[in-house]
């Protein structure tokens, strides 16, 4: 290295600080979730505020249903939403309401499937509806259940889904999370 | 280890680094502060193209590239790239600008005067080589004007499209810190008014003019008049986050608006405007945003070829990347080669014996 | 809320260069390239220290991966020497703190230009390509918008033409590297301009695969076992390049991809475009301790 070229880099090794390590972490479990439909992957903290901090920020329109997570998200910068603007949801998924609002979410077009929002919504992992996932990132099959959901969320999944166009969800469970990207079939066991 | 021995790039690209160093060699403060102050224009160039204001900078990247335009934009690209975001700065408008130059070949006198301000324009071109043989130019001192230009001057366009000679283009209604902004999201076509304007804010001054002088040449449906140039200073206005809109100092802008006589019975309006003084680039930009709106796609005139292909880092980039070894493709399409020549031989060459 | 909860302190370089903007930006088209697989995802591409053309785009992308304990094998060509790929990989070492390797089976993240390893990507590994056109469509289509327009309705039959026309006039599909391929069914990419014999390595993988290009902002992925079918007609297969029978004249080895080195003779000789598998094996022939792992050739064939 020359002179001049060595000032320009940082002289020591440099580390993450607490908030680039814990994003970081966050975007690989997300990743390996979308990549794996499915799995469950460990999140580096319980919650939704770490994929908020990981995705989000004033480029973003989020919707968000709960106050507390709101402040939150409001605090990135993004642009607080109704369902039908978003390209990042963080709701709940538990009650009827949930649907009303999953049928706004944008699921983008064929020709920008990019538009598709990220849905990201509690579960219960290991209990509830047993599901048969299919598609890219599994081999051949993978079951899997989840609980805590409202009815008819499957169906409204797939009535909204015309691929490439589609949304991509995250569920949470703890430290827990699971990805199902538009490219996943599922079947209702 | 024998199949290393041949190679060894990590020492070859650090002595080739050091090789191009070497002929540079120390670069220090007083070298970039007579760069800063011997080439105003090429700082300004640098600046537009880097949309980056900061003339020590601008100047450092210089030092360092030794003048390789190209490398002094990706320079101050790449650290623009680090950089965090303070704050947007409010929209600056024409009527608010501080006009240095001023002028309009549409007309003969427009509202406000003419304004020549500072140009090279009428002077003759003679190499001052008595500088070579140790006598100094020394430039002769400009005389004051009886009465000052006032320093606003009001935008010929608005002029006319009180006279209802040209359309007022359709406003996109945006907040002003909502403003699109292709270094954070992709430019795509039909492209947005902002991300248009921005990318030929940033463009290459060399391609712009060829692309700009081949419409101007023919290659282009519309023949440009040069409305209005202007170089002027403009206020960065920002937002204290008490409230407060404050100037947070002064830039140097260039502007041109170019015209021709559109379908509709009306003019139409090309518009450029970029950091710095440099006005060959935003008369060429202006003139390809006038022949966008009717271009054939594919044609040089047309949004998607010129914005793409006068992108300065990219285009810089991809033409030296040839550069790089492509021997693993070239030996993909050999195989093709050689695979089709096989298949077509006769199969059977043998003369009679 | 006080002052200090709204700065950080004051740093010369973000860790990993790119800013955490720019970051989650890159990790929301990453989920989205994912989750469309083969699909280019536009992004805004930052300027990075390199120029254009040099790997930008896949320098993003393994940016926004890099953590301490990542290790990090950078090739062009096949070569972890080549210099922009010990270039690249010095500065992703130097920025994030990671540990760089040569060897495929070690590293978490490679980063490749024009090339896939011989030995099998596993599980949890990462390939990022650099890609310089990422648009199939290009050679029927140059305009962007039309092609995406052609993309979103599926309308390929331009590049079957293409093939079709090849086969006529040349006996053969002239395609070399960068062989177009439908990916999980829906979507044309290319692979990057890997050559024909590195292509079957995308398909029902193990690893998972992005490709970045930085100049013309696109990104898209391969996730594992994801379909990634090359262009070809029932009855005119697709061929890899004639390499199964050539032999490195440095280590012995044959099977598989070879880099032709011309010789005074008129001939040719041939080496490992992979060049630590020949390092591996020459190593190896010398009685030292080195695991080659599988790989996805043997014997010339793909296994």
């Amino acid at each position: 290295m020359t002179a001049l070229a060595q000032s320009l880099v940082p002289a020591s090794v440099p580390v993450p600080d607490a908030f680039e390590a814990r994003t970081n972490a966050t975007f690989e479990a997300l990743m390996w979730a979308l990549s794996r439909p499915g799995t469950v992957q460990t999140l580096p903290a319980p919650g939704m505020k770490g994929l908020v901090e990981a995705l989000v920020d004033r480029e973003c329109k989020v919707f968000c249903d709960d106050a507390d997570l709101s402040d939150f998200v409001a605090f990135t910068g993004a642009a607080l939403m109704p369902a039908a603007a978003a390209d990042h949801a963080f709701m709940g998924l538990d009650r009827a309401e949930g649907l009303k609002n999953l049928e706004q979410i944008p699921v983008g077009s064929a020709l920008y499937p990019d538009d598709g929002a990220t849905v990201v919504a509690f579960a219960r992992f290991g209990e509830g509806q047993k599901l048969r996932l299919t598609g890219p990132g599994i081999e051949t099959s993978v079951e899997i259940t989840l609980g805590g959901l409202v009815p008819g969320l499957w169906a409204l999944r797939a009535a909204r889904s015309r691929y490439p166009a589609g949304f991509d969800m995250f569920f949470i469970c703890g430290t827990s999370v699971i990805g199902l990207p538009r490219s996943t079939l599922i079947e209702v066991l | 280890m024998a199949y290393v021995a041949t190679r060894g790039g990590a020492r070859a690209i650090d002595q080739a680094e050091r090789l191009y160093r070497a002929e540079l060699g120390q670069i220090d403060a007083s070298r970039v502060d007579a760069v800063r102050r011997a080439l105003p224009m090429l700082i300004d160039r640098v600046m537009g193209e880097a949309s980056l204001y900061e003339p020590d900078l601008a100047a450092l990247a210089l030092a360092q590239a030794g003048g390789d335009l190209y490398e002094a934009v990706l320079l101050l690209r790449a650290w623009r790239t680090t950089q965090p975001r303070l704050a947007i700065a409010e929209p600056v408008r024409q009527e608010q600008l501080i006009t240095h130059r001023r002028i309009s070949a549409a007309f003969k006198d427009i509202p406000g005067g003419q304004i020549l301000g500072p140009t090279l324009d009428y002077a003759h071109r003679l190499l001052a080589t008595d500088v070579l043989q140790g006598r100094p130019f020394t430039p002769a001192p400009v005389t004051p004007a009886a009465t000052a230009a006032p320093a606003y001057q009001p935008s010929l366009a608005a002029w006319q499209k009180a006279q209802g000679l040209v359309a007022d283009p359709l406003r996109a209604d945006v907040a002003p810190d909502a403003i699109p902004d292709l270094t954070r999201e992709p430019l795509l076509f039909p492209a947005k008014r902002a991300h248009t304007l921005q990318s030929l804010a940033r463009a290459d001054t060399g391609g712009m003019l060829t692309l700009g002088y081949a419409a101007m040449r023919g290659y282009g449906n519309a023949h440009p008049t040069v409305n209005e140039l202007r170089l002027a200073e403009a206020e960065v206005r920002v937002t204290h986050p008490r409230g407060t809109v404050f100037s947070a100092g002064r830039v140097k802008v260039s502007q041109a608006e170019v015209t021709s006589k559109g379908k509709s019975g009306q003019l139409s309006l090309g518009f450029c405007a970029t950091l710095g003084w440099n006005e060959v680039k935003v008369i060429s930009g202006a003139t390809l945003d006038l022949n966008a709106a009717a271009a054939p796609k594919g044609s040089p005139v047309e949004e998607e070829f010129f914005l793409y292909h006068t992108e300065p880092v990219e285009a810089s980039g991809f033409c030296i990347h040839f550069k790089l070894p492509h021997y693993v493709t070239f030996q993909s399409s050999l195989d093709a080669l050689r695979g089709a020549k096989a298949s077509a031989a006769p199969q059977s060459e043998q003369v009679p014996s | 809320m006080s002052i200090a909860s709204l700065t950080k302190a004051w740093q010369p370089m973000s860790y990993g260069f790119l800013d955490a903007s720019a970051k989650r930006e890159l990790r929301r088209k990453m989920l989205k390239a994912i989750a469309v697989p083969g699909c280019q995802m536009p992004y805004a591409s930052r300027e990075v220290p390199m120029a254009r053309g040099w790997g930008t785009g896949g320098l993003q992308v393994t940016l926004t991966l890099l953590k301490p304990s990542s290790v990090v094998k950078v090739i062009d060509q096949g070569a972890d020497d080549s210099v922009n790929a010990a270039s690249i990989r010095s500065f992703l070492s130097k920025v994030s703190g990671a540990a760089e390797t040569w060897d495929t089976l070690a590293a978490s993240l490679i980063q490749s230009r024009h090339r896939i390893p011989e030995e099998r990507l596993h599980a949890g590994q990462i390939l990022v390509l650099q890609v310089p056109n990422p648009e199939p469509l290009r050679p029927v289509e140059p305009n962007m918008s039309v092609a995406r327009q052609m993309h979103a309705d599926a309308d390929y039959g331009r590049l079957w033409l293409i093939l079709y026309e090849q086969i006529v006039r040349s006996g053969r599909i002239m395609e070399g590297a960068a062989y177009p391929s439908v990916v999980n069914g829906r979507h044309v990419m290319t692979p990057s301009p890997i050559p024909r014999w590195d292509v079957p390595k995308l398909h029902m993988a193990q690893h998972l695969t992005f490709l970045s290009a930085g100049r013309e902002k696109r990104l898209y992925a391969v996730p594992p076992f994801t379909k990634v079918e090359p262009l070809v007609f029932s009855d005119v297969p697709f061929k890899v390049e004639d390499h199964g029978a050539l032999t490195c004249h440095r280590s012995g080895v044959s099977g598989f991809y070879m880099n032709e080195i011309p010789q005074d003779n008129g001939g040719s000789a041939f080496e490992l475009s992979d060049s630590h598998l020949g390092i591996k094996a020459i190593r190896k022939a010398e009685g030292e301790a080195d695991r080659i792992g599988a790989t996805w050739y043997r014997n010339g064939q793909l296994a």
